[in-house]
């Protein structure tokens, strides 16, 4: 059983509207794995918080199923064992932030002691370094205050499977990574976390497996590395220099993209391309200085990605 | 049942982080100081005494007891209703509020539970406010002239009760608009015009002879929860005349059940 099991969801909103009518998730399907971070990325009104608000029964699906924890997520008491972070959360203003975590404990299901719940507070207000500021009205709270916050709201129930909407937004630098370290505990610990986000560089830094969504669809689904490095671009550079005829014909069996002097820029496919070339160049009695693989960042990835299937939408 | 009273709870809380709730127990204490006073330097004599003409000798102080009693409890029944549905009519549009909707949906409530709650959260604010004011000057009454009517505690229900007929309608709009403005008004109008005019219809139908209207008229009146009678029956058991006529209060319930339905399915059904 996977913490999460999407089945062909499809959400329409405002469906008999002809005019009004989004589709926010178009045939859907996904699994993760327990103990993995899952990150799910797209640009704006891709649908990502929809996927994440039908999972938690805030909105509802036009068709498809989905599992929570081995439940249908239109069970209400599983979610005892969820922790959620809204994107644009806000709390009751009248509240202080220690104030915050023991409402939502008790909305959230929690039963422990009144001695156990404060201890539990003040060790997640430690964790997301606000406990200075729990005496304080959230009203006060700078934006970034208020999203770790929300971090230690989400994990007041010690959840087992943890949905973050956009946890990093209005976070500083040190902050963020503060917010990763947190993560990759939670994970270490056997927690399943699912990130909403379109700060791609953060979540190839934390992220077991990504899926990108777009215009509702998901359009490419696997772990960082399978999406980064399908096919790379490796700069090479020898100890001479050389005619462009060397290029041409030397090493006409291969894809080269750019090149000047003795550097030159190629794409290769697999590991045994790459080891053909070097052959190739030793055969040819040339000396490599260097061999640096230009990897592609997830955004890279992410913005061909997408402009793709924006084309493809367009036909 | 838990989780019902768990938010009818922390509706409570929020509603007492309003100022206006404090405000209505500052003023209900200071109106128990006044009467107090008045109580402790006055006998029951000359209150007796301002409304017997000399000479006569039947004892009034069941009817000064009375006659007080409606003095603070008619305008509890207004400001009270009124300061109530001012407060709670943001209520549900404050938790509807996109950040905060969210997360209480993902707790483990269901969405009926949710609604019930705040129902009967608002409901356990009112009461106590009522309840405050009552019960204290029942007390007051009772020690001064020694008249301990239960029939007079009874008025605790019947005001809270006439608030909630309309705060199930406050809910139900809340939910279908998010508007506290449109809620609070629609509760106003009920309360201050359909009511009053309702319960003259039979004065209305007697100058104007129009069957459509009459027939308008009725059902208004037979649907709407009947704030006008529920003051009415709120002084009648002040003044010692217990329940006489349980058509409003049976109207006004089934008015309240159908609101507070009709609010919880629209909400069980809706995106946010
Ligand atoms: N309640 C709603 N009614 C109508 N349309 C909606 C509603 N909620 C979302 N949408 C639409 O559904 C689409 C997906 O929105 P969603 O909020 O899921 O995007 P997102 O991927 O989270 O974007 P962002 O990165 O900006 O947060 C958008 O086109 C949005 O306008
Ligand atoms: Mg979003």
């Amino acid at each position: 059983m996977n913490p999460i099991e999407i089945t062909q969801l499809s959400k329409i909103f405002n469906p008999s509207s002809e005019s009004k009518k989004v589709t926010a998730l178009d045939n859907v399907s996904l699994n993760v794995e327990q103990g993995s971070i899952y990150g799910l990325l797209g640009p704006n009104g891709a649908g990502k918080t929809t996927m994440v608000k039908i999972l938690l029964g805030i909105t509802f699906a036009t068709s498809g199923e989905a599992k929570i924890l081995g439940t249908s997520i239109s069970d209400f008491q599983v979610k005892n064992r969820v922790g959620y972070l809204p994107e644009n959360h806000k709390f009751p203003n009248y509240l202080n932030g220690e104030d915050v975590l023991k409402y939502y404990a008790k909305l959230g299901g929690v039963n422990s002691t009144n001695g156990e719940l404060m201890n539990k507070i003040d060790e997640l207000l430690d964790l997301v370094k606000m406990r200075q500021w729990k005496k304080m009205k959230i009203k006060k709270y700078s934006k970034g205050m208020m999203q770790r916050l929300g971090l230690a709201q989400a994990l007041i129930n010690d959840p087992e499977l943890i949905f973050l909407d956009e946890p990093t937004d209005g976070v500083d630098p040190i902050g963020r990574k503060e917010i990763r370290d947190i993560l990759s505990d939670l994970k270490s610990e056997g927690k399943t976390i699912f990130v909403n986000s379109h700060l791609l560089s953060e979540v190839e830094l934390v992220s077991d497996r990504v899926a990108i969504l777009n215009l509702g669809k998901l359009i490419r689904e696997g772990t960082v590395d399978e999406l980064t490095s399908s096919k790379e671009i490796y700069k090479i550079q020898i100890d001479e220099e050389v005619s462009e005829d060397f290029y041409s014909t030397s090493l006409a069996n291969f894809q080269i993209q750019k090149s000047s002097g003795n550097t030159f820029e190629t794409l290769i496919a697999d590991n045994d391309q790459l080891n053909n070339l070097i052959d190739k160049l030793r055969s040819e009695n040339k000396t490599i200085k260097s061999m640096v693989p230009l990897k592609n960042s997830l955004e890279d990835i992410f913005i061909s990605l997408i402009a793709d299937s924006n084309k493809n939408s367009k036909l | 049942m838990k989780n019902i009273l768990l938010t009818a709870q922390l509706t409570l809380r929020e509603a007492l982080s309003r100022k206006i709730f404090i405000a209505f127990g500052g003023i209900s204490t200071f109106i128990l100081l006044i009467f107090a006073l008045l109580f402790i330097f006055l006998n029951p004599e000359e209150f007796t005494g301002m409304v017997k003409s000399p000479g006569e000798t039947i004892d009034f102080t069941k009817e000064i007891a009375y006659g007080l009693k409606l003095l603070v409890v008619a305008p509890l029944f207004g400001l009270g209703i009124f300061l109530s549905i001012f407060s709670a009519s943001s209520f549900i549009p404050n938790m509807l509020e996109k950040g905060n909707i969210d997360l209480l949906l993902s707790k483990p409530l269901s969405r009926h539970q949710l609604i019930i709650g705040k129902f009967l959260g608002g409901l356990a604010v009112v009461a106590l406010n009522i309840a405050y004011a009552v019960i204290g000057f029942w007390i007051l009454v009772g020690l001064k002239f020694g008249v301990w009517d239960a029939d007079f505690l009874l008025t605790i229900f019947s005001i809270t009760f006439a608030f909630a007929s309309l705060y199930s309608l406050i809910i139900l709009i809340g939910i279908i608009t998010r508007s506290s403005i449109l809620a609070m008004m629609l509760s106003y109008i009920i309360f201050f015009i359909l009511s009053p005019v309702l319960n003259m219809r039979d004065s209305i139908n007697a100058v104007v002879d129009s069957s459509f209207l009459k027939g308008i008229l009725d059902i208004l009146y037979y649907i709407l929860p009947k704030i006008t009678e529920l003051g009415n029956l709120t002084t009648e058991l002040c003044i010692g005349e217990g329940i006489n006529q349980w058509q409003p209060i049976l109207t006004s319930f089934l008015f309240m059940i159908l609101t507070l339905y009709g609010g919880i399915f629209i909400f069980s059904k809706k995106d946010y």
